[in-house]
């Protein structure tokens, strides 16, 4: 074994040891960690699994053509022979008369249908098209909409695009989140390493005295602070399991009585691993900052 | 092997500890520095170890002007010289023989190697017997002990020790001077600042005698 790794391995072993002979504040420390970190985690997992049954709900968009009043039977024929081109899936036309009917059964409007003197309705075609992306939307909406006998159009996409752009502002504050949460996480870790640096200030001078350079005091702070790290990650872990089991139950529920077959989707093995990943760095980033700060306290400025 | 060239030392509140020393210690040399208590013995052996850097002068050891060593270079100084400090400075936390394979722990010596290591010199010392009792169960003159096995494990080629027997009974200073002798014929320079008279004049060596941070030098 090279040198280098024995030290690795001799400060690895140190940084348990000091964690097992003070089990309660390691256990307080990682209990806080996980704690703070299951706030972003949690918010993680909301959103994955909302983004899953946004995805499976039929968000397919629609375009609504309604007809001129006055529009010819040649016009109107021609929109027909239009929406039976291939960018089209399919078409539904509406009569004035069927519009009227879907109004009048909608709960409280049917007194509002009923007073009317005539049928102030179009007739329509909700179209559905095959290529939903907005790009390919655009345009054709816009082709649609200046046809002749067309009175006007409605892009009917507002909805999914709305649950999108919601999903997408709660990314970005995930992500914000646990930036935010990586200082805490290192300010926690900071704290816990400083109360470690000066509990062996003794041992840190006089293995100074005989020679230990900065990198062998530093070593064993710095897996304690990523061990601590990777303790708070599975506490958070722990905490999320468990706020998982406790609504898997309830949403499901939920989910059936809206006829649905949906479950609460556990998260996968990588992004289990990003949250100990990103624990154990955060956390021996601020052992490193502490033991810096606070070495250079004990020992002076030597 | 060890050069004091005009070397004063003034102690931040304006205390000149060392004023104007001029000294050269060879290779292999045994060395007592005596005087009364203030007189800077213990600045002097701190500014071997570059544990504290003069104000004026050069201290050199080995060739190296330590008052300049860089704090990354200070580690690997101190590597070479043994230290038994007059207070122990044992950690409590830990068996005898863990404080013994400290050093060698540090300058990354392989665990069984540094076991077997510190085994033959708590031999030396007489405490294998006690290598696995916590130093607080041990006397002040096994703590001393202790220490100095310590300071010799990794086999350094200078030793300095700080009044290393200012608080023991006779007997067991008069066991610690003769273990000094023997490392002293085994080739170890060795620095040893003292308070006990006879043990000088039972070992012979040089002396250095401190007065006031002068060294008025006393030959034999
Ligand atoms: N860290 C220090 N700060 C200020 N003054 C000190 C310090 N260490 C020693 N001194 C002073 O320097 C003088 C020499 O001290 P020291 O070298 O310890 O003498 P000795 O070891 O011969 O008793 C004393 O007057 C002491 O008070
Ligand atoms: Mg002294």
């Amino acid at each position: 074994m090279t040198g280098w790794l024995r030290h690795q391995k001799r400060a690895f072993i140190v940084a348990l040891r000091h964690l097992s002979t003070q089990p309660l504040s390691t256990l307080l420390t990682a209990l806080a960690m996980g704690v703070a970190l299951s706030l972003p985690a949690g918010l993680y997992l909301a959103l994955d699994n909302l983004g899953r049954l946004a995805g499976e709900l039929p968000a397919r968009p629609e375009i609504s053509i309604y007809l001129a009043a006055d529009a010819s039977a040649a016009q109107k024929a021609a929109l027909a022979e239009r929406l039976k081109k291939p960018d089209i899936e399919g078409a539904r036309f509406v009569t004035r008369d069927q519009a009227l009917a879907a109004l009048a059964s909608e709960q409280g409007l049917a007194d509002l249908a009923a007073g009317l003197a005539e049928n102030p309705l179009p007739d329509a075609w909700i179209v559905r098209p095959r290529d939903a992306t907005r790009d390919a939307l655009i345009p054709l909406h816009d082709e649609l909409a200046v046809l002749p006998g067309v009175a006007e159009t409605q892009l009917d996409s507002a909805w999914a695009e709305r649950l999108q752009a919601l999903l997408a502002i709660g990314r970005t504050g995930v992500w914000l989140l646990a930036a935010l949460f990586a200082v805490a996480l290192a300010a926690i870790s900071s704290n816990a390493i400083r109360a470690q640096v000066l509990a062996r200030r003794d041992e840190i001078l006089v293995s100074r005295l005989i020679g230990a350079t900065d990198r062998y005091v530093r070593r064993p702070f710095l897996y304690l602070g990523a061990v601590q790290g990777l303790l708070g990650g599975f506490a958070a872990a722990t905490v999320l399991a468990g706020a998982g089991a406790i609504l898997r139950g309830p949403i499901e529920q939920l989910a059936t009585l809206y006829g649905s077959a949906w479950r609460l989707h556990p998260p996968a093995a990588p992004e289990i691993l990003a949250l100990f990943v990103f624990t154990a760095l955060f956390s021996w980033l601020g052992a490193w900052g502490s033991v810096m700060r606070t070495l250079r306290r004990v020992e002076g400025p030597g | 092997m060890i050069s004091f060239s005009q070397v004063s030392k003034r102690y931040p509140g304006g205390h000149e500890a060392l004023t104007g020393v001029d000294i050269a210690i060879a290779q292999g040399e045994l060395i007592f520095l005596t005087g009364h208590s203030g007189a800077g013995k213990s600045t002097f052996l701190k500014l071997i170890a570059a544990i504290e850097r003069p104000t004026r002068g050069v201290v050199s050891v080995s060739g190296q002007n330590v008052g300049r060593l860089s704090r990354r270079a200070v580690p690997y100084l101190r590597r070479n010289i043994g230290l038994v400090f007059q207070d122990h400075k044992l950690l409590f936390d830990r068996s005898a023989i863990e404080n013994v394979v400290l050093p060698l722990d540090i300058a990354g010596v392989e665990r069984r190697e540094s076991m077997k290591r510190a085994r033959a010199v708590l031999d030396k010392v007489g405490l294998l017997a006690r290598e696995k009792a916590n130093p607080v169960s041990l006397s002040g003159g096994e703590q001393q002990r202790l220490c100095i096995a310590r300071a010799l494990v990794a086999r350094p080629a200078l030793l300095l020790a700080d009044e290393p027997t200012g608080n023991l009974d006779a007997g067991y200073a008069a066991d610690i001077m003769t273990m000094f002798r023997d490392f002293h014929q085994v080739g170890t320079t060795l620095v040893i600042s003292t308070h006990d008279d006879r043990a000088i004049a039972a070992l012979g060596g040089r002396i250095l005698h401190f007065d006031h941070g002068h060294i008025a030098e006393v030959n034999p």
